[in-house]
């Protein structure tokens, strides 16, 4: 241990805790590290320290001498920021039900001591169905080659391969023999289909195996599975998702990468998004490589993982819509907690949201939104950091005045509107509401052109006329609109290819 | 409640983009409107010798938002040739006479239409006129030789008829769609 611990920071708690909290905490902690659960030694360490820990925070008169030793408690800021920012400076008293957009930022306090990147412990998941075949598979080969020289000594890659079933090429070992390793990659062949659930479930237990045998504690490494695939998998969705829910509560992160065509891209964002990873669409093989190698580089920025939002909605208040914008834009799905994903040393995490709210009360002065915490942990610093508290509220004026919203949700939102429009023209396809579907991509169309991006309207209208003609999209179109949409949603980057 | 002055629709208060159509709902704030800001690749129009030099600079003003409610003065027109899928934005102009330029001849249509087999599909060489009227954009036929249709519909020679966002027209036996920019009726 480098310091003397902090007994609220080892559990996770904030200095104003209640008894009740502080007892979860230390049951949950104590469940975790239980030498019937784990053989590492530093697990065994913690363990210690927690019950030493609850046996002060127990106890009240212990307690109160402790709170009284301790040095002034570090600003909720010193790690992570928070800055909260509303489309509106208050809510309006009418009759009717109203809008509010919240935009959540938080960035890394990158803590000069610090500087080097926490340990990656990452899988890749690697399709080798028959349409592989030929570019695709040479191009994963290379890139993969292309990962494992620049691991780091404190890296772990394993690599699965899987079609109709899973075949673990590199295990999570931490002796990595480059020539042999390298050598097996390049011995992969293409064959059979594709049953994800085989691939991601050896994938999922390769990374388990980078935790143990790294024997620093889980909460110290980056863990990530990286699936790459270019077809659909049939009947096995329910078992993927379920996995990825276990995978995201065991501290280890999905992303997608899905190239071609045909791949099954509601499948693919869903399962990112529970883990809050993300989802990335790769429509030429040769993109492959920079693609994947910018997946890598963002695990390597990694400041704070698995950021989690825990919230309860005040009563009538609802969530609509939630969305990251950065680092990677991708839908979240409206449900506490949400998994935000991580936050990188250089680039903030943004969350937007939409919220409905009722009619506020003839007596309410002040309307409570959403309430809730933050965690994320920080794997350079020894303890999971307190949790940050959200609460989001805002004044009721009796006035309607109009009121200029941040420039910051303006921009976010006149992108994600056209997001929102290829998502409801999906829908609509889906309802069987051609006639909608397709005007509705030709009001995209417009606002693509206005916004300078030629080759996505274009897109856009040649769709609208295939929904005429076929009642259905093109997968290729349909992909193009919803990732080119998507990604107008960061600044300065193009995925849109067209 | 907000009614979105494109299209109609009813949204909650509060809301500052349609979510039917994606128009801006509060003009107030129309500065931050990307396109304003963003000034890569303002409206260019298509590799064709559609009369460019005289429309870009005014496109490019036009691709800025309207200001509060679209008056007409602000509207944009979009062709969109139904064949090979090419966009091709008008500037902010009163009138536009479609046509081809042929070789010899003096006439000089606004928007010349050769690029886009005009000559095989029978467009003729002063073909029609679009035209702003007040808050409307109307298409008169100049006496084709082989007609101006709007949805199947012949139209008679030098009779204004009022377009509609997402009809499409035929001139002789070219398809173009018209698409009306947000803040156009």
């Amino acid at each position: 241990m480098s310091k003397k611990s902090d007994h609220y920071a080892l559990l996770s708690l904030r200095r104003d805790a209640s008894s009740e909290e502080i007892r979860r905490a230390y049951y949950d902690a104590a469940r975790r590290l239980h030498p019937d659960k784990t053989d590492s030694a530093r697990d065994y360490e913690l363990f210690l320290e927690i019950q030493e820990a609850y046996q002060v925070l127990a106890d009240l008169k212990k307690r109160a001498k402790y709170d009284a030793s301790l040095p002034p408690e570090p600003a909720e800021g010193d790690l992570i920021r928070q800055n909260i920012l509303y489309s509106r400076q208050e809510v309006t008293r009418t009759r009717e039900p109203q809008l509010i957009y919240v935009l959540l930022e938080y960035s890394a306090a990158v803590d000069e001591s610090s500087p080097s990147a926490p340990p990656l412990n990452l899988c890749l998941v690697l399709d080798r169905s028959t349409s592989m075949r030929g570019k695709s598979m040479d191009v994963v080969k290379a890139t993969a080659i292309q990962l494992l020289r620049r691991l780091r000594p404190e890296d772990t890659l394993s690599i699965v391969t899987f079609s109709d079933r899973a075949e673990t090429i590199i295990p999570a070992t931490e002796n990595i023999e480059l020539k042999k390793l390298e050598a097996r990659i390049q011995m992969l062949q293409t064959s059979g289909g594709t049953e994800i659930f085989q691939g991601l479930e050896s994938g999922y237990n390769e990374v388990l195996r980078g935790l143990k045998e790294s024997c620093a504690a889980p909460t110290r490494q980056v863990n990530h599975i990286i699936l790459l695939t270019d077809g659909r998998t049939y009947g096995d969705e329910e078992r993927c998702l379920e996995l990825a829910r276990k995978a995201a509560e065991d501290g280890i992160g999905i992303s997608g990468l899905g190239i071609g065509n045909e791949w099954n891209d509601d499948f693919l964002d869903k399962l990112a998004s529970l883990t809050g990873g993300s989802s990335l669409y790769v429509s030429r093989p040769q993109d492959i490589q920079h693609i994947l190698l910018e997946k890598f580089n963002n695990l390597s920025q990694v400041y704070a993982k698995e950021s989690t939002l825990e919230f309860k909605l005040s009563e009538g208040v609802d969530l609509r819509y939630a969305f990251r914008l950065q680092p990677e834009a991708g839908l979240l799905p409206v449900e506490s907690p949400l998994r935000l994903g991580p936050i990188l040393k250089d680039s903030d995490l943004k969350i937007l949201m939409e919220l409905i709210l009722q009619p506020p009360g003839d007596q309410t002065e002040i309307v409570s939104l959403l309430e809730g915490e933050l965690k994320a942990s920080v794997p350079t610093q020894p303890y999971s950091l307190p949790p940050i508290r959200i609460n989001l509220v805002r004044p009721v004026s009796n006035s309607s005045g109009l009121q200029t919203p941040p420039e910051e949700i303006l921009q976010a939102l006149s992108h994600l509107t056209l997001y929102r429009l290829q998502e409801q023209a999906c829908l609509e396809v889906a309802a069987g509401d051609y006639t909608k579907a397709s005007q509705r991509l030709q009001r995209l169309a417009i606002h693509l052109i206005e916004q300078g991006e030629r080759g996505l309207a274009r897109t856009a209208l040649l769709e609208a006329e295939n929904i005429q003609r076929k009642y259905e999209f093109t997968e290729e179109g349909k992909k193009q609109i919803k990732y080119g949409t998507r990604a107008l949603l960061l600044p300065g980057q193009k995925e849109s290819p067209a | 409640m907000i009614i979105c002055p494109n299209c109609q629709h009813k949204d909650f208060s509060g809301a500052l983009f349609c979510s039917q159509c994606g128009a801006q709902l509060m003009a107030a704030v129309s500065s931050a409107m990307p396109s304003g800001l963003r000034q890569k690749d303002p409206m260019v129009t298509i590799s064709s010798n559609v009369s460019t030099s005289s429309t870009t600079s005014k496109q490019k003003t036009g691709s800025k938002p309207a200001p509060s409610t679209g008056s007409a003065g602000e509207a944009r027109i979009i062709l969109h040739l139904l064949e090979s899928g090419q966009i091709l934005p008008l500037a902010e102009r009163m009138e536009f006479s479609l046509g081809r330029v042929s070789e010899g001849q003096p006439i000089m249509p606004d928007i010349d239409l050769t690029p886009y087999k005009a000559y095989d599909k029978g467009v003729s060489r002063l073909h029609a006129v679009l035209r702003r009227v007040k808050n409307k954009i109307v298409i008169m036929d100049l006496g084709s030789s082989n007609g101006t249709y709007v949805n199947g519909n012949r139209l008679s020679p030098q009779i204004e008829h009022v377009l509609s966002h997402g009809d499409t027209i035929h001139l002789g036996k070219l398809k173009i769609q018209i698409l009306f920019s947000p803040d156009e009726k």
